[in-house]
Formats: structure tokens, C-alpha cells, sequence
């Protein structure tokens, strides 16, 4: 038992170390660790640029209605070298985003995950999950 | 039991490899490699050396372990370990076979040994006690902390501290001849001149710089930089410890190895600290890639959702 749990630890420390860094800045400066959430939408614009990528989706909310929201991710060099590509995501692509709510913006997040509904295939490394407990 | 360790070390395996299965654009070999007899990459290899027998630092390096995380919490880690050469550490583990000095080089550092292992967050977080502030310096930290670190020059895409380019999760490149040397960061586009020509540090009162003025000698085969001239807002690391006009930057960096490249780090700034320290930072060798083009500019939109400051 104990074996396993060393096990996991150290699965868990190469996944953790694989995963790009939020290094343009703090993750306190914007968002709210206490604030985790999950999202289902799709895709409307990625903008694949410095110093975040960020994708923009479509999510229905409890009265039914359409709204946009704003996730930031790593910068692209980052994303590039954990395998993401400028053309990972397209619109239209329905998307699960596990994340972290911004403090002080409506609808704008911060992506740890970000995973393909059709397929299921989680891209890893979306984003800066890795740092959340950094300040 | 069984079955979990086999998905267990399955996906190790797959977390492992996944970035080598999907190497990034451009991708050109890296010349004049030591090999291992299993014909991988030898990061225990000879140090290389210029035609004037001097250690060649030139490389792409990228943080090494013991450096990335750690003051305001987990941290910052190193950048996809695909194209990252080297090994877990950028040291051999204590009590690894010693590898074969290369002529003239320096004996690979065990683990443990120097001076305390500085991290992006906190340049002091090996250091018992934390970095002897001054209460001037003590207070500016603790208030650019407070605001969470809103301020530091990285987030509102302006040059960062040299220090926290050494430590930043992106890589950085050395070009190395004779009478100068270059270093490339890919954060912030950062560029920085050593001058090896005998030329002493500017005496005249200079304009600041936010990097600074770096001169640089040979001392055996550690590098040694001097560097003065600083702007009176630097931020050494992301928790804020700060550097002044007053303040002075000696390095002593060495590649004791083909895949290991450190630095020990000394800081001396009356204005914010009561003493001098030394910290090092160790980075490790990146084969078959370059860095990748790094505009903060381009769309910065966090800023405008930083908190107000706490008062």
C-alpha cells in the first residue's frame, strides 16, 4: 500500500512537471483558487497568441441562454513544446474546461484542463493548472 | 495490485514520452553531441571548449530541478521536457559515479554541495531565514506580495530581473566568442552583452538599465561577471526582493559538464540588503531545439483583470 502511494506520488510529479508554466504572471494576481469550475461549450474564437493563448466558447447557462466565455492558458510557446498546435482547437469544437474563475472579471477563467467531448482526448497540459497553489 | 501497477507505470510512460512524440517546429539536430555506447546523449560528457580553450558555454538551457518552484507555492516548473537533453538533475545524484573530467574541467558539483538552490519565487528559499533584507527592502516585499505580485515588470510585459531570467521556465540561449558574450532569454525577449574585452564597469554615472552593464573575465574555468548600473526597481523574483542603483551582480558561471551549466549568484545592495548572499541556479542542456519567438505585446490582456491594491 505504501508502494502504491509512492507510485502515484511519483506519477503524479512527472504529470505536474510536464505541464507548462504560467510565468507572464502571478495566478493570484487574477484568479481565484477557491473558485474552481467546470464548463461545457463550444468553441468561438482561439487565440492563439502571446503572452496566453486563450479560448472563447459558447456556454448555455441555467436560463438557457448563450454566453461567452474567456479562458486563458499558457503562452504558446509552452503549449508548443507540451503538443498543442495553433490548430488544436477550431470553432465549433464542443470543449469540457475544468478551470479557476477570475476575481475580479465575469465569464474569464484560467484552464487546466481542456478536453475534447467528441473524443474524449483530454489535451494535456492545457494550461497552468500546474501553479495553481503558486502565487 | 498488479493491475494498477502496470496503468500506473503506463502512464508514467505515456506523461514521459507524449512531449518527444510531438516535438515542436523547427526542429534541427544539435551538432558535436557526446554519445552514450546506447547512442543517447552523454550529459556527463567532457565540457566543450572554444578554440582558445576556454569552457564554451554556448547552448540552449533550460531551468534545471531545485530551481523552479518553491516561496509562494508550488511554482514555476521547467518548460516541456521533450526537447530537454538532460537528466532529472542538473548535478549527478550524491554518490553517482564521478564522470570523466574533460581537460582542465571542474569536477561535477554533488547535489548538496554550494550555495543554496534559489527558486523563481524566492531567490532566498534555500537560505535559513530568507535573504537579510533591509526593513526599507523588507516592506517593499511584503507589500508588492500583498498585492500579489501584480506589479513585477513580467506581468505588464517589461524586462525582468536578471535573476528571474535565470530562473524563468523559459529557456535561454548563450553565444559565446571571445571579446563578448550574448545571452538570449526567450522571456521578454530578453538580450544581454557581456563585454570580455578588458573594459572596466562605467564609472561615469550611466543611465540606468534595467539589465544593467556586464563585464565578464575568465577565473580558471568559471566565468565571472560583474554587473552594476541597475534601474532602482528591479524585481530579483516574483515574491518582489528587490534591487537597486546601489546594487552589484556577480556571477560565476561554470559548465562543469557537457549537459550542466551553473551559476552562483552574488547580490551586494546596501539599499536593500544588510549583507551580501549567494544563492545558485543550475540549468541543463536542450538538444535538437531552438527558442521560440517570445512577443508579450502581441495580445496582453491579463493585466486588465488584476485586483485593485490592498491598502
Amino acid at each position: 500500500m505504501k508502494f502504491r502511494s509512492i507510485l502515484l506520488g511519483v506519477a503524479l510529479a512527472i504529470a505536474c512537471a510536464a505541464l507548462p508554466a504560467l510565468a507572464h504572471h502571478a495566478f493570484n494576481a487574477e484568479f481565484d483558487r477557491q473558485k474552481p469550475i467546470t464548463l461545457t461549450g463550444k468553441v468561438t474564437r482561439v487565440e492563439w497568441a502571446n503572452p496566453h493563448a486563450r479560448i472563447y466558447f459558447d456556454v448555455k447557462n441555467e436560463a438557457g441562454e448563450m454566453v461567452n466565455w474567456d479562458f486563458e492558458m499558457g503562452s504558446p510557446n509552452g503549449l508548443m513544446r507540451n503538443g498543442w498546435r495553433r490548430d488544436s482547437l477550431k470553432t465549433g469544437d464542443e470543449i469540457t474546461v475544468t478551470g479557476w474563475l477570475a476575481k475580479h472579471a465575469p465569464r474569464v477563467g484560467n484552464a487546466g484542463t481542456v478536453t475534447m467531448v467528441a473524443t474524449g482526448k483530454r489535451l494535456f497540459a492545457a494550461s497552468s493548472e500546474g501553479d495553481a497553489n503558486a502565487r | 495490485m498488479k493491475a494498477f501497477l502496470v496503468i500506473a507505470v503506463s502512464i508514467m510512460l505515456a506523461v514521459a514520452i507524449s512531449p518527444i512524440l510531438l516535438a515542436q517546429w523547427p526542429d534541427y539536430p544539435t551538432a558535436a553531441v557526446p554519445m552514450l555506447p546506447n547512442g543517447q546523449p552523454n550529459m556527463e560528457g567532457p565540457t566543450p571548449r572554444t578554440p582558445d580553450g576556454k569552457p564554451d558555454l554556448s547552448g540552449i538551457w533550460a531551468l534545471g530541478r531545485g530551481g523552479g518552484g518553491g516561496g509562494g507555492g508550488r511554482g514555476q516548473r521547467g518548460q516541456g521536457r521533450g526537447d530537454v537533453a538532460g537528466g532529472a538533475n542538473a548535478a549527478p545524484p550524491a554518490g553517482a559515479p564521478a564522470p570523466a573530467p574533460a581537460r582542465g574541467a571542474a569536477p561535477a558539483p554533488a547535489a548538496n554541495a554550494g550555495p543554496p538552490v534559489a527558486t523563481f519565487f524566492d531567490l532566498g528559499s534555500g537560505i535559513q531565514g530568507g535573504l537579510p533584507y533591509t526593513p526599507w527592502a523588507a516592506e517593499l516585499r511584503r507589500q508588492r506580495m500583498a498585492d500579489n505580485m501584480k506589479d513585477n515588470p513580467d506581468a505588464h510585459c517589461l524586462p525582468i530581473g536578471l535573476t528571474q531570467l535565470h530562473l524563468h521556465p523559459q529557456p535561454r540561449k548563450i553565444i559565446q566568442t571571445p571579446k563578448l558574450i550574448v545571452m538570449l532569454y526567450e522571456a521578454q525577449g530578453g538580450v544581454r552583452q557581456i563585454f570580455m574585452d578588458g573594459r572596466p564597469l562605467p564609472n561615469n554615472d550611466p543611465q540606468p538599465w534595467w539589465y544593467g552593464y556586464s563585464i565578464g573575465h575568465w577565473e580558471g574555468d568559471d566565468l565571472v561577471v560583474e554587473t552594476t548600473g541597475f534601474r532602482d526597481d528591479v524585481w530579483l523574483d516574483v515574491n518582489g526582493s528587490p534591487l537597486t542603483t546601489t546594487g552589484k551582480m556577480t556571477e560565476r558561471m561554470r559548465r562543469p559538464n557537457y549537459g550542466t551549466f551553473q551559476t552562483d549568484i552574488t547580490i551586494e545592495d546596501p539599499k536593500s540588503y544588510t549583507k551580501p548572499f549567494t544563492v545558485r541556479v543550475n540549468h541543463r542542456v536542450m538538444l535538437n531545439t531552438d527558442l521560440i519567438e517570445f512577443i508579450c505585446q502581441e495580445n496582453e490582456k491579463s493585466s486588465q483583470h488584476f485586483e485593485p491594491p490592498s491598502k
